[in-house]
């Protein structure tokens, strides 16, 4: 029990490194997926380019290449500081998918029936699309959100004190090496599971308010 | 830093590196995916029981990390008496969690064929286990391709877990180089340009995989 | 009105023949909803037997209890001689060996599309027969020629058009030898045109004395091809008898109108 509780406490550090992250992306996924549907020459390239690179490499990868290789030049990041953004970064990348599918979904009649209405394609994209766009995203970000809670766990490695990094430790100081790592995973799989059940339900309550 | 004399000295290392990292994701997908099947079928079993409880190590496969799966089977199995290798482990425990995954993909991809066609196959007479076998799989896994080879590029980034059990796979390559050299940037960046050299072009696979999946269906 | 004249034909038909199917108070339930009302129907050996009626009064789900797609709650079935009770547990044999002389015909066509057409034709035969593949192709080519696809034999399916596609499911269903044969609504997808081909196939089929039941909206066919026409409306079966009695006398008001209806669109 006492072992548990010690898990217990790295469950705070787990849900803000996975919200920052999130929130980070949400944002970052924005000029990532309109860059990506630029007309302009190079733009398109560049945002293709950024998000193959930021999804090619493994979370862990990206962790210390920013922990241990940018680190030793830049002395303010931390551990924490480098794993949310190693993991905002790749999830810039993951949004930006996401909304790029959410914008596909989108029939081409939404946009012809905003400009036939003569609002400017700026004012289309702010005012009809890119609101039925987040919310065709909401379920595909939702399950996104649920697979980057289990990613964080990665941020052990460079000593960010989150579930598993409190799990290794116990599992070192007791006899009981199996017992921490099964306490790990329980945790994991009681603030999963209600969110994947949560997702699909919203994903069918959805699916009916959006023209596609 | 001087990537034109460093690279190449690194390369030998690494390069040794990515062979096991291959060699762990391909095992892990070629011992996982049948499972997957299995654990697939059995969640549309007739049993109620046998499909809660598969239903339920699926799910558990799921919400647990991969790097915890792989730690309790490195660190934590050898207090039951049972002892893995770092390879062992690693391929043990990404096989389970590429099961957990694929299963519900291939359930997908089984429940995407016609219920029409299972119907007909009935009225010519099939039964269940040659419907499933001539009928329904070969065009479940037809569906599941392109989700199954995005998997596949999942397990293959995963398996820089196994720096973790000290598998000597391309991140624990990078990183005692770095540690030797303390050029940590260059060699991780090498090493990151390695694993992207081969998820970029395999998830274009995944979508040219689509495209042809329209044929036929 | 001129006092109505048997049609010969029908005189000339010995009415001794054997039944090859025979359903009795047939029952089926989707909860409250009630599909299917104690219907009871016979059809003889070589007898096409066409259903007709308003959509939903449970026409498809009488044919397709025949054979079981459809497990009625209660009702005994017997075709060919293999009777199954629905009230009782039967086993998986019992219902091979009833639907072992069962053919089926679907409104979807229902192809296997990752198969060519001619693996489609023989796939069951392999399976169920226990043919091996040279001797299941030859038979399947036999039936392709017949229905006029033969040169189609190494196209998948979504290379066919929707009537080429109803042939090679007859094609499909004729190539396990049954003796009885279901079509529901066969040419409901198909456009009007293109329903005539499937039509001339079946006709064809009942010419040779097979043994039909037949779902249909085709009036035509159900008037011109049917030994014994069924009308159902609301889960039950309203009128039935010869084909042309029905369709120029019929005897219930709500038969008259839905004839009415679909007659003069």
């Amino acid at each position: 029990m006492d072992i548990f509780l010690t898990i217990l406490q790295g469950v705070p550090m787990t849900i803000g490194l996975t919200v920052s992250a999130l929130a980070l992306g949400a944002l970052g996924g924005i000029p990532l997926a309109l860059g990506r549907r630029s007309t302009i020459p190079g733009v398109s390239f560049v945002a293709v380019s950024l998000i193959e690179i930021l999804r090619g490499i493994p979370p862990i990868v990206w962790l210390f290449i920013i922990y241990f290789g940018l680190g030793t030049a830049l002395p303010m990041l931390d551990p924490l500081t480098s794993a949310v953004a190693g993991l905002g970064l790749i999830s810039c990348a993951y949004m930006a998918e996401i909304y790029r599918g959410g914008l596909s979904a989108i029939t081409r009649g939404q946009w012809e029936a905003g400009e036939a209405l003569g609002m400017g394609r700026q004012s289309v994209l702010t005012f009809i699309i890119g609101p039925q766009v987040f919310r065709v995203s909401i379920p595909a970000a939702a399950s996104y959100a649920i697979g980057l809670l289990k990613d964080s766990s990665v941020a052990y490695t460079i000593g960010v004190s989150e579930i598993v990094y409190f799990a290794n430790d116990q599992s070192r100081q007791s006899s009981d090496a199996l017992g921490p790592f099964f306490l790990s995973a329980l945790v994991y799989v009681i603030m999963t599971i209600p969110c994947a059940w949560a997702t699909r339900a919203l994903d069918a309550r959805l699916r009916m308010r959006v023209a596609r | 830093m001087n990537i034109l004399t460093d690279w190449p000295a690194f390369l030998p290392g690494l390069l040794a590196g990515l062979g096991v990292s291959v060699q762990v994701a391909l095992l892990s997908l070629l011992i996982g995916i049948p499972g997957g099947l299995l654990l697939a079928i059995g969640a549309s079993s007739k049993t109620k029981l046998v499909r809660i409880l598969i239903i339920g190590i699926v799910e558990i496969g799921r919400g647990t990390p991969a790097l915890v799966v792989l730690q309790i089977f490195y660190f934590g199995l050898p207090a039951s008496g049972l002892t893995l290798s770092s390879m062992g482990a690693s391929v043990v425990a990404l096989a389970a969690t590429t099961a957990a995954y694929t299963s519900e993909i291939l359930r997908g991809g089984l429940q995407a064929v016609p219920q029409g066609e299972v119907e007909a196959a009935g009225a010519l007479g099939m039964s269940r286990r040659d419907t499933l076998r001539f009928i329904v799989i070969p065009q479940g896994f037809r569906v599941a391709i392109p989700s199954l080879i995005g998997f596949a590029i999942l397990i293959f980034q995963a398996t820089s877990l196994a720096y973790t059990v000290a598998l000597p796979e391309l991140l624990s390559q990078a990183y005692s180089i770095g540690s030797t050299t303390f050029n940590y940037l260059s060699v991780l960046v090498l090493a990151g340009l390695m694993y992207a050299a081969i998820t970029i072009p395999a998830s274009w696979l995944t979508s040219r995989a689509e495209k042809r999946l329209a044929r036929h269906l | 009105m001129p006092p109505h004249i048997e049609p010969p034909r029908i005189q000339e038909k010995p009415l001794t023949k054997p039944f090859a199917i025979q359903l009795e108070s047939v029952a089926k339930k989707y909860g409250d909803h009630t599909v299917l009302n104690n219907v009871s129907l016979s059809v003889r050996e070589g007898e096409v037997t066409a259903m007709i009626g308003p959509s939903g009064a449970g026409k498809s789900t009488l044919l397709r209890c025949i054979n079981f797609l459809e497990r009625p709650d209660t009702g005994c079935i017997t075709v060919e001689g293999n009777q199954i009770d629905a009230g009782t547990n039967f086993t998986a044999k019992d219902l091979a060996a009833l639907r072992r002389n069962v053919g089926m015909v679907f409104q979807s066509f229902n192809l296997f599309p990752h198969l060519n057409v001619l693996r489609n034709v023989s796939i069951a035969q392999e399976r169920v027969l226990g043919r091996s593949r040279k001797e299941a192709d030859v038979r399947s080519m036999q039936l392709l020629e017949r229905v006029g696809l033969a040169d189609k034999a190494k196209q998948y399916p979504s290379r066919c058009s929707g009537g080429q596609q109803q042939r090679i499911a007859i094609a499909r269903a004729l190539a396990l030898d049954p003796r009885v044969m279901l079509f529901d609504e066969p040419t409901s997808a198909l456009d009007p045109e293109v329903g005539l081909e499937v039509l001339a196939v079946m006709k064809e089929l009942a010419a040779e004395g097979m043994t039909m039941v037949v779902v249909t909206h085709e009036m035509q066919f159900a008037r011109d091809v049917s030994d014994h026409l069924v009308v159902m409306a609301n889960g039950t079966i309203i009128e039935e008898g010869d084909p042309e009695q029905v369709f120029t006398n019929p005897v219930q008001t709500r038969t008259r109108e839905f004839l009415r209806a679909v007659l003069e669109r």
